[in-house]
Parts: structure tokens; sequence; C-alpha cells
């Protein structure tokens, strides 16, 4: 699909700035998302072309202002859905459980 | 609900990791053949970048037979075919005036992304 995620070729996102000794994780639960990511690929429910479909289908404000791992949740939560390995009525049950625990 | 259990985390991730498929589809290209991208504008997800749309390559490699992208990110089906290495001039695709001669973009391609030119 001719979505935000095709950024090859485009201008004005800045230079590439790798960090020097890069951690593999900025946080913890960047850790916590790779884990359930991995065991959910794991069990076959989903593929990696409808894993990358899901992040492409982001709206495109969304998807350049969230960071790689937030991709991989919203993929996750979205493949998820689709599959009918959760409703919706669990996931926003699951977000306000969060959104309390911030508070 | 499927799950995978504690004990086989460590075999699962470190098993090979290639979706390569053993299979006797015949290739349309080999190695040396110029190539040109097909224009398309799937509103489904590819693995063919926007900006090699109508650029002429030529194919590097063959990687071997692979399932297609397009399709099995819909439920439609592994539709194999081969995946090759195809090496485009930076010329060709950012225009002669802004790359260097001897610079080169190399991009895996499937069968259906590709015409003879």
């Amino acid at each position: 699909m001719d979505g935000i995620h095709d950024l090859g070729g485009m201008h004005g996102f800045g230079r590439i700035d790798p960090e020097t000794d890069e951690p593999r994780f900025h946080a913890e639960w960047e850790r916590r998302m790779f884990g359930l990511m991995m065991a959910a690929f794991a069990t076959g429910i989903f593929n990696v072309d409808e894993f990358r479909h899901a992040i492409e289908c982001m709206a495109p404000a969304e998807y350049l202002t969230t960071s790689y791992y937030e991709h991989w949740l919203h993929s996750l939560e979205q493949v998820m859905l689709e599959k009918g390995e959760i409703s919706r009525a669990e996931l926003e049950l699951s977000w306000s459980k969060a959104a309390e625990g911030l508070a | 609900m499927l799950v995978l259990p504690a004990d086989k985390v460590i075999s699962t991730f470190t098993a090979s990791g290639s979706l390569r498929v053993d299979s006797d589809i015949a290739a349309k290209f080999k190695s040396g053949d110029s190539v040109v991208v097909r224009t398309m504008h799937s509103s489904g997800h590819t693995r063919l970048p926007r900006y090699l749309r109508g650029k002429r390559g030529v194919i590097h490699m063959d990687h071997g037979v692979f399932g297609l992208p397009d399709s099995k990110a819909h439920g439609q089906g592994e539709r194999l075919q081969h995946v090759y290495n195809v090496r485009f001039a930076a010329g060709e695709l950012w225009g002669r005036a802004y790359a260097f001669e001897r610079d080169s973009v190399h991009v895996d391609m499937w069968d259906d992304y590709l015409e003879p030119v």
C-alpha cells in the first residue's frame, strides 16, 4: 500500500545518527514487548506479512510520532483482534487497567 | 489458544529462520537479465518500495523460492515464486545529476514485481 511507512527516497527527516553503544532496549517495557511478540509469533496465529501490514495500516501521524516497539504493540493488538484471539472489550479493559496503573 | 511452553523457547528461537521453500518452480529470470519493475498501486501489503516502480535494474542473484508477502499478508496463500536480488544504478533511481555513478542499490524482489525489458 502507498502508506507513510514507505519512506525510501523521502527528504526532510534529518540525518541518520546512530547511537554509540546502543542498548538492546531503551526501556523495560520494550523488553517485555519483544518477548510478548515473539511468544505470540511462535504460536503461528499470524505470519510476518500480516504483522507488517498491520503496522502499515497505522494512521500516518500516529506512525510518525511513535517508536519502533509502539509499532509492534499496535500490530500485535490488531492481528489478535483480527484473528479473534482477543475481543475489543478485553483490549479496552487492559488499556483502562494500564491507565489506572499510571494514575 | 496455542501457547509457546517455556521449555520450547530456546529451541524455537535458535532454529533456522529461513522461509525459503524447496521447490522446482521455474525462475522467470536469471543473473544478468535486465528487468523493469511493475507499476502497481495495490492498497494491500507489498515488499515493493514505491521509489522502484517503473525503474530498470539487473538480476544480481537468485535467492530461491519463497511465498509472496502480497498474498500471505491477506490469507490468500503462498503463491510460491523466485526472489531475486536486483541491482539498480543510483542514477536510475535518483537521477544522474543527484547520484554518484559508481553507486547502486540492491533490493530483493519477487517474480511478480518484475517484467523483462
